[in-house]
């Protein structure tokens, strides 16, 4: 940042730092830095221009504490991911996604994964750093311009005068014997300043604190309400083209969101070409007969008879006689002179119904007659004819007689 | 250079001084191949004629005894197919660490002549229109469900053919493709044959993704023809690539204890093998995960019936264990580079992942025919042996007429002298 530090000169006061050996070969340089390690030297480093393999033996180094380091990180990141992820969809804001549970592992394995590897990752980088003693803004080296070969092709070894074992003497003397193709002194560094530059410190702290800005905001905002609109950054689904209800339908010109069927043609289930069934007409008059695909069997009966108990016997009676629960009720409150006129309910039970069509029974059940709506849209096709035959064997029930009964019955009712 | 010199310095294994490559080690097999082949050759021969005695005993038409053949025959296919991923992979990336050992993965590759053999029985099934096996043979299953009914035009039997003869063609074919070269390259030298076999590498390696996933698609997912996923055959793929490296750990360990390779195979070597089954381990369950997730998350019947099989019963308990005994065990084990580095321990975790490999395979294949709960049957393991020892004995049949190391690579003496930093 300065120009004394670009000058090469070095005060002649300044202590020493260090004696730096330089060799040609990494060959050279393994074999003194096994010398030293065997001098019981500590304070001491190698530089070389490439990783050489077996400098960290030849040097003494211990295996690297980092794999642990990273092990405990991945592992704290792993709960972090739980217990964020726990915490927000669990306490904070239960929210339930795709009708899973609120705390459901499969969905949170992803994060977990990802805080792991992150966590990791700087685990690893910060315990290099960390380390390795870095980041070294400087280093006396940085002062020695022969040092600019440790990146190119020379390899170096420096032995500080701060190691215990360190002596004037000895040190150099032992250094030469390992044949260096240069040995030199350092000395310390007087020119860069200790402190770092100020608008490094104001920059980083001004940093600092914009970072914080956004968690401000995010704070202030879990902890207010307002009545302000939201800001949609992005809009994701909030506005999208869709039919709202009591609203214009903005898909279609003509603003409706019922659609007709296209001309000419019918939606699937709904062509129903069997007049017999859908109709109760054959020929075009009412049918005496039920339809082949209605069975006369005890099951269609008691179905006919259910149905019959939920649609027809609220007004008609349970018996057919026209005498429901509704029909009591209106008519006791058409007496007290409460309520208008009611049309009674027609009594099934009675000559003309017993002789009408089945089909005309379809029709009216379908369509509705006088006072009475259509259940055509309530009771489907094949209930209503369950109805039908249910409604025979009750109107059959009033006429019967004693004849109509077996031997066996008959002597059981006695 | 600089490399080489260290290393005999550091370690003292071998002397590159002279520049060549160390071919003082013992590379080829003696009488402990002999010995091995003729002993698997007869348990395997043994262990066949058992299982299938087995098979009819249990008078079920042998549905459990070509259910148990598939999972033993995709756990043996699984090893050579990973085996020649391996080779490939080392000529895609011109990998100078591998050298050493590239001989025995070709040796492995070789395998892939007997699996085709193997699976004549499989496709004799298919030919026969038998649904012993695949559901999709059942002619009124299929005219009765659509979906299947529309599937018909690739899972047919002629087509079903014709693709299990393209696959082992071609996969036959690149396996002795490479050992072939590479046994030239041992005359010859120079650096020709390099080129050859690396020019080859990126389209094998295309077509091996296609084979691969095709092939575990055919042999394994139409099993249940109704479901589908589409990164079924990297499931199986994720296995194969575990099952080689921890088969390369054993041969190199079986081969070192008989004296085999023991200058030119260093902890290096073992140390790299073990990372990547290590990286592997955690690929498979990303693999297996990501396929898991997204089905659970959407949801869908006819995605989700194929866990639901794995569900039921003890096949639950079966599918946590999974995560247990094929993730979380062999993770933290390979986790230490001590445990990696030293043969011992490694081919503990070597055995462990074939067997967990073994247990995945049957997860994938049994649910179908043992449905509602685990079941264990004698077969499971007598065809397991059979496949096994036959393959150890056709491998070990060929590796005894070739040298154990690709002397005359131009990159050996890199591989030998290969350090991890």
């Amino acid at each position: 940042m300065s120009e004394d530090q670009h000058s090469p000169e070095t005060p002649e006061n300044a202590p020493l730092h260090g004696v730096l050996a330089e060799y040609n070969t990494p060959g050279e340089i393994l074999e003194a830095a096994r010398v030293i390690r065997d001098a019981g030297y500590t304070k001491w480093d190698t530089y070389t221009p490439f990783p050489v393999h077996g400098i960290d033996a030849a040097m003494g180094i211990k295996m690297t504490r980092l794999p642990w380091i990273v092990l405990c990180a991945a592992l704290t990141g792993l709960t972090t991911a739980i217990l964020l992820q726990w915490w927000t969809n669990v306490i904070d804001y239960p929210f339930v996604i795709s009708g899973k549970p609120m705390w459901s592992i499969p969905a949170n394995v992803p994060v977990m994964f990802e805080l792991t590897v992150l966590f990791s990752a700087f685990a690893t980088l910060g315990g290099m750093l960390v380390l390795n003693n870095l980041p070294l803004p400087s280093h006396p080296l940085d002062l020695k311009e022969r040092f600019a070969k440790a990146t190119d092709d020379k390899f170096f070894l420096l032995i500080t005068a701060a190691d215990p074992v360190f002596d004037d003497k000895d040190t150099r003397e032992l250094l030469e014997s390992t044949h260096p193709a240069v040995l030199d002194d350092v000395p310390e560094d007087r020119q860069t300043p200790d402190k770092l530059p100020r608008f490094l410190v104001y920059g980083m702290i001004i940093l600092t604190v914009a970072a914080l800005i956004p968690f401000a905001f995010f704070a202030k905002a879990r902890e207010t309400h307002t009545r302000d609109r939201r800001i949609h950054v992005i809009w994701d689904m909030d506005f999208q083209p869709k039919y709202k209800a009591q609203r214009e339908n903005p898909l279609f010109e003509d603003h409706r969101a019922d659609r007709l069927p296209p001309e000419g043609t019918v939606a699937v289930g709904h062509l129903k070409t069997d007049d017999h069934l859908n109709k109760g007409l054959v020929d075009g008059v009412f049918a005496r007969t039920f339809p082949r695909e209605i069975t006369a069997s005890a099951e269609t009966i008691e179905r006919g008879q259910e149905r019959f108990g939920i649609y027809c016997a609220p007004c008609h009676g349970y018996s057919g006689a026209g005498d429901g629960m509704v029909h009591k009720r209106a008519a006791a409150l058409q007496e007290a002179g409460v309520a208008g006129s009611w049309v009674p309910p027609t009594n099934l039970q009675q000559q003309t119904l017993y002789e009408q069509p089945v089909g005309q029974l379809f029709n009216s059940i379908t369509n509705g007659v006088r006072n009475m709506p259509a259940y055509g849209h309530q009771v489907s096709v094949e209930d209503r004819w369950a109805i039908i035959m249910y409604l025979r064997a009750l109107q059959r029930m009033r006429v019967a007689s004693l004849g109509d009964l077996t031997p066996e019955e008959r002597s059981a009712l006695k | 250079m600089a490399t080489n010199k260290t290393k005999s310095e550091s370690t003292g294994h071998h002397d590159p001084h002279d520049g060549g490559a160390d071919v003082t080690d013992s590379v080829k097999l003696g009488p402990e191949g002999d010995y091995v082949m003729k002993l698997a050759g007869g348990i395997g021969l043994g262990f066949l004629v058992v299982s299938i005695g087995l098979g009819a005993a249990a008078s079920d038409g042998f549905k459990q005894f070509f259910h148990s053949y598939l999972v033993a025959f995709m756990w043996g296919l699984s090893i050579v197919l990973g085996a020649l991923y391996w080779i490939t992979l080392q000529h895609l990336v011109n990998s100078k660490w591998s050298v050493v050992i590239r001989r025995i993965a070709e040796l492995l590759a070789q395998g892939l002549v007997l699996m085709g053999v193997l699976a004549l029985p499989i496709l004799a099934t298919v030919l026969k229109h038998n649904d012993v096996l695949y559901p999709w043979l059942n002619h009124e299953l299929v005219h009765d469900n659509h979906v299947l009914h529309g599937k018909a035009g690739y899972l047919n039997v002629p087509f079903f053919l014709v693709r299990m003869v393209v696959y082992f063609g071609f996969w036959t074919l690149l396996a002795r493709f490479y050992l072939k070269r590479s046994l030239q390259q041992d005359s010859t030298g120079g650096d020709a044959f390099r080129t050859t076999m690396a020019k080859a590498a990126p389209p094998s390696m295309i077509a091996f993704a296609l084979t691969l996933t095709f092939a575990a698609i055919d042999l394994i997912m139409t099993l249940d023809p109704m479901w589908f996923s589409t990164i079924f055959g990297v499931y199986y793929f994720a296995g194969c690539v575990l099952a080689v490296h921890s088969t390369l750990a054993l041969s190199l360990f079986w081969l070192q204890s008989n004296g085999r390779l023991v200058k030119s195979v260093t902890s290096e070597h073992y140390h790299d093998i073990g990372k990547m089954m290590f990286a592997f381990t955690i690929f498979w369950a990303y693999v297996a995960f990501a396929q898991f997730m997204l089905i659970w998350y959407a949801n869908v019947p006819e995605e989700t019936q194929w866990y639901a099989k794995r569900f039921e019963g003890e096949w639950l308990a079966v599918s946590y264990l999974q995560i247990v005994l094929h993730f979380v065990i062999p993770f933290f084990f390979l986790l230490s580079r001590h445990i990696k580095r030293n043969p011992k321990t490694l081919v503990m975790g070597a055995v462990w992942i074939l067997l967990v490999h073994f247990l995945d395979l049957h997860w994938l294949i049994m649910p179908n025919f043992h449905r509602g709960g685990f079941s264990f049957h004698p077969l499971d393991i007598t065809t397991l042996l059979a496949v096994g020892c036959l393959l150890a004995a056709f491998i070990l049949f060929r590796a005894k007429q070739v040298s154990l190391l690709a002397t005359k690579d131009p990159r050996l003496k890199q591989s030998l002298a290969f350090e991890n930093i």
